[in-house]
């Protein structure tokens, strides 16, 4: 074939390709090598643009509004589907081991907010990680759920858990139990703080600090990430 | 009409899992899509269906527009062709061995396709007027009712390598038409 002959082939294939005319194997064929030649796809790219065309003159019409709501729930509805893809963001936000057992924490807690909603979490260490504290906000309930993963308040000592906010004193959220897991409600003020906050926990007596500010060590800190 | 860039920008963010640029995207183009598909598949349940997996596959498919270099409606435009197309064929097939030709002759427009016909805008349909009737006939039922070379040669009552050859002819006038 002569190189005229074979560019009129190719633009014949190229428009029998976008109408769908070729056979299936022709039709794998053709997109192999419009894959490795930049000028075949080049023909097929303006074939495909004014075939298009075709149908300027077909008028819109509006779908019936379930046929969106369908199309959501085939892609989202499926809760746990979503946020498990969600939950793979983490790593890349947080990195690490801390990425690890905070979505290791997240799931085991049940914490399913849609990936609408905001989610808080922090891992609040000791900086030689003997108490390891995982806070995660859950949006739905507005509460914050702990789960102590190493360590434990000292003999006749409890842990308090303090939001800090910007140059603010230290905000009380509660003494933790001695279970290794709760649930803290928080007020419309702390959620707002949240954002950019930073949880520490301090050692105070029985029943926590009576100041309304931390008395004791500050034994572990971390920073609230969004997610 | 939503600009193109527009459109590029909503396509990029749907490739992130941006669910707003993916209501944006649906609220800009699903009638003019469903249009498309109402006027291949000729059938409201059924154009209902594919713009639902068609929109499913832009979701999925959001990260590879980039690379094949089609402007954003001619891309959603062809995944909504070919996908009613394909449920078109699939339509026919399980239809078995009749006399297709003479079937679809008499497939006259329904009330939808009354509503939405009109004629061919754009450079494309004057130079389909500069071929023989029958040859741009039969590059609009090819490209709008998904004719295969086979179901062509029965409907011209000719051999399908001839068939073949005189329609590619006939590309090659439209796009030499269409290049000038």
């Amino acid at each position: 074939m002569t190189p005229e002959a074979q560019k009129e082939d190719d633009h014949a294939l190229a428009a029998e390709y976008a109408l769908g005319l070729l056979t299936p194997p022709e039709a794998r064929a053709f997109e192999a090598r419009m894959n490795r030649d930049p000028v075949l796809r080049a023909y097929y790219v303006i074939w495909a643009e004014d075939l298009a065309s075709l149908t300027n003159g077909i008028a819109p019409v509006s779908p019936p509004p379930a046929v969106l709501k369908a199309i959501e729930t085939r892609l989202f509805a499926s809760e746990k589907q979503g946020f498990l893809s969600w939950l793979g963001l983490i790593p890349a936000l947080v990195g690490g081991l801390i990425a690890a057992t905070l979505v290791y924490f997240v799931t085991s807690f049940g914490l399913l907010t849609t990936p609408d909603e905001p989610l808080y979490v922090a891992q609040i260490a000791a900086e030689d990680q003997s108490l390891i504290v995982l806070a995660a906000y859950d949006a739905a309930t507005e509460t914050l759920a702990i789960e102590r993963t190493k360590g434990a308040a000292a003999a006749g000592r409890v842990l308090q858990l303090w939001l800090i906010a910007g140059d603010n004193p230290p905000v009380s959220l509660g003494v933790l139990p001695d279970a290794a897991t709760a649930e803290l409600t928080l007020t419309a003020e702390v959620i707002a703080a949240l954002d950019g906050g930073t949880l520490a926990i301090s050692d105070e007596p029985p029943g926590g600090s009576t100041t309304g500010a931390p008395t004791g060590a500050v034994l572990a800190v971390g920073a609230v990430t969004l997610l | 009409m939503t600009a193109t860039t527009d459109l590029e920008d909503m396509i990029s963010r749907i490739a992130l899992g941006d669910r707003k640029a993916f209501a944006g995207l649906y609220a800009a183009t699903s009638a003019k899509l469903f249009g498309v598909s109402l006027r291949v598949l000729n059938n409201r349940a059924e154009a209902e269906d594919a713009l639902q997996e068609v929109y499913v596959k832009v979701w999925n498919a959001a990260d590879r527009y980039q690379v094949n270099g089609l402007s954003p409606m001619t891309w959603l435009i062809t995944i909504t062709r070919n996908h009613a197309i394909d449920r078109l064929r699939a339509r026919r097939n399980a239809s078995g061995e009749l006399d297709e030709a003479a079937e679809l002759a008499d497939l006259s427009p329904g009330p939808e396709a009354l509503v939405i016909a009109k004629s061919e805008a754009g450079r494309i349909a004057g130079c389909l007027g500069q071929l023989d009737p029958e040859k741009s006939d039969a590059v609009r039922r090819a490209y709008m009712e998904g004719e295969t070379y086979a179901e062509l040669a029965v409907r011209y009552a000719q051999p399908l390598n001839t068939i073949r050859t005189w329609l590619r002819r006939s590309l090659l006038k439209l796009k030499e038409c269409l290049s000038s």
